[in-house]
């Protein structure tokens, strides 16, 4: 059986018709992509199918990414490509400046082609210093973070609750963590979950 | 077989047997936005592009922040470099990794439980590289629960 991995890497090298048939594999969801196996690493070691940093120029469907490491990433955006900013989201919301985590298959040219691009997305935890009607207050590692809530973007999961945008629940000095989409250059986050164990 | 808790939280619940819990992320070494000043862990060595993990036990400092014995979970002692298996209960993929930090603060989320459907999962037990999480889950799934075992 082909494999998404296979069909994504078809694509890249220009098989026509293989962008219409990974679609029809399924969802093009980023969880879409899990069940395929993927290359042994060694663990420890850097995975070459994997890419962070922040975006440089976007040229067609390619993105130039500089490293934090300063290694560049050239990363190919198929039509089974699947982004994330706050929620999914099209390619034309790809910006330069933009932080990002990508996954893919690393192709012979050097060439990242993406299953999944996360756009400026963080994981931080931390307690809650301040709520205000739109914002919260983290204080994560001695940084302050300052969180917006967004309307229809913004839930909160209570361990195992079903997630719920009433945020009403969250109490100063309560430990959180904070999952949601950078505001580049700047120490706002906009919030897409807010996970707390009670 | 698969365990959560121990009868005695000193007594590692990991030894005999896989443990399950939770597993989230967390970015390390040189990294963008607030990230940035996270480091290379307590091991030196952590980066958010390589196959890592953080553990609640690879040393007494770092038990003594970490505490998941709070939550009615001991964990072995494991070191850097140390590899584990984690396997993500929703998915059925695995990843193996290697100890590159201390973490996840277990106690502050004592009884914290994730489901994937009727499967469920208690306490923070694992953080991964972002790496390595998105092999087994989508990044902004944020928190699953899981199965740790030795690689």
């Amino acid at each position: 059986m082909t494999s998404r991995r296979d069909l994504l890497k078809s694509a890249v090298l220009g098989g026509g018709a293989t962008v219409v048939a990974a679609t029809a594999l399924g969802s093009l969801g980023p969880e879409a992509a899990f069940a395929q196996s993927a290359p042994d690493v060694e663990p420890g070691t850097p995975d070459p199918n994997f890419a962070e940093g922040r975006i440089r120029t976007i040229k067609d469907n390619t993105l130039l990414v500089l490293g934090s490491n300063m290694v560049f990433h050239n990363i190919r955006i198929v039509d089974g490509t699947s982004l994330w900013k706050l929620g999914p989201v099209p390619f034309d919301e790809a910006k330069p400046g933009d932080g990002l985590y990508a996954r893919g298959v690393l192709m012979p040219d050097g060439v990242l082609a993406a299953e999944s691009v996360w756009l400026n997305i963080v994981n931080i935890k931390g307690h809650i210093t301040n709520i205000t009607d739109r914002t919260l207050h983290l204080d994560h590692n001695g940084q302050e973070v300052l969180c917006h809530v967004v309307a229809g973007k913004s839930v909160a999961v209570h361990s195992e609750s079903p997630p719920t945008a009433d945020l009403s629940m969250l109490k100063v000095a309560q430990h959180v963590q904070i999952l949601g989409a950078w505001r580049p250059d700047t120490n706002e986050v906009d919030i897409a979950t807010v996970f707390s164990p009670h | 077989m698969t365990r959560t808790q121990s009868p005695d939280p000193d007594t590692p619940v990991d030894l005999l047997a896989a443990v399950q819990g939770e597993v989230s992320w967390f970015c390390c070494g040189t990294a963008w936005g607030p990230c940035s000043s996270t480091g290379k862990g307590a091991c030196g060595t952590c980066n958010s592009g390589s196959l890592q993990h953080a553990w609640p036990n690879t040393s007494d400092a770092c038990w003594s922040i970490t505490r998941p014995d709070r939550c009615g979970v001991g964990l072995s002692r494991r070191t850097c470099g140390f590899r584990h298996r984690t396997t993500a209960l929703c998915s059925g993929t695995s990843v193996v990794t290697s100890i590159a930090d201390c973490g996840p603060q277990t106690d502050l989320f004592c009884g914290e439980r994730s489901c994937c459907g009727s499967t469920c999962a208690n306490n923070r037990l694992i953080d991964l590289t972002p790496a390595a999480f998105s092999r087994i889950a989508s990044l902004s799934s944020g928190l699953r629960p899981c199965s740790i075992d030795v690689a």
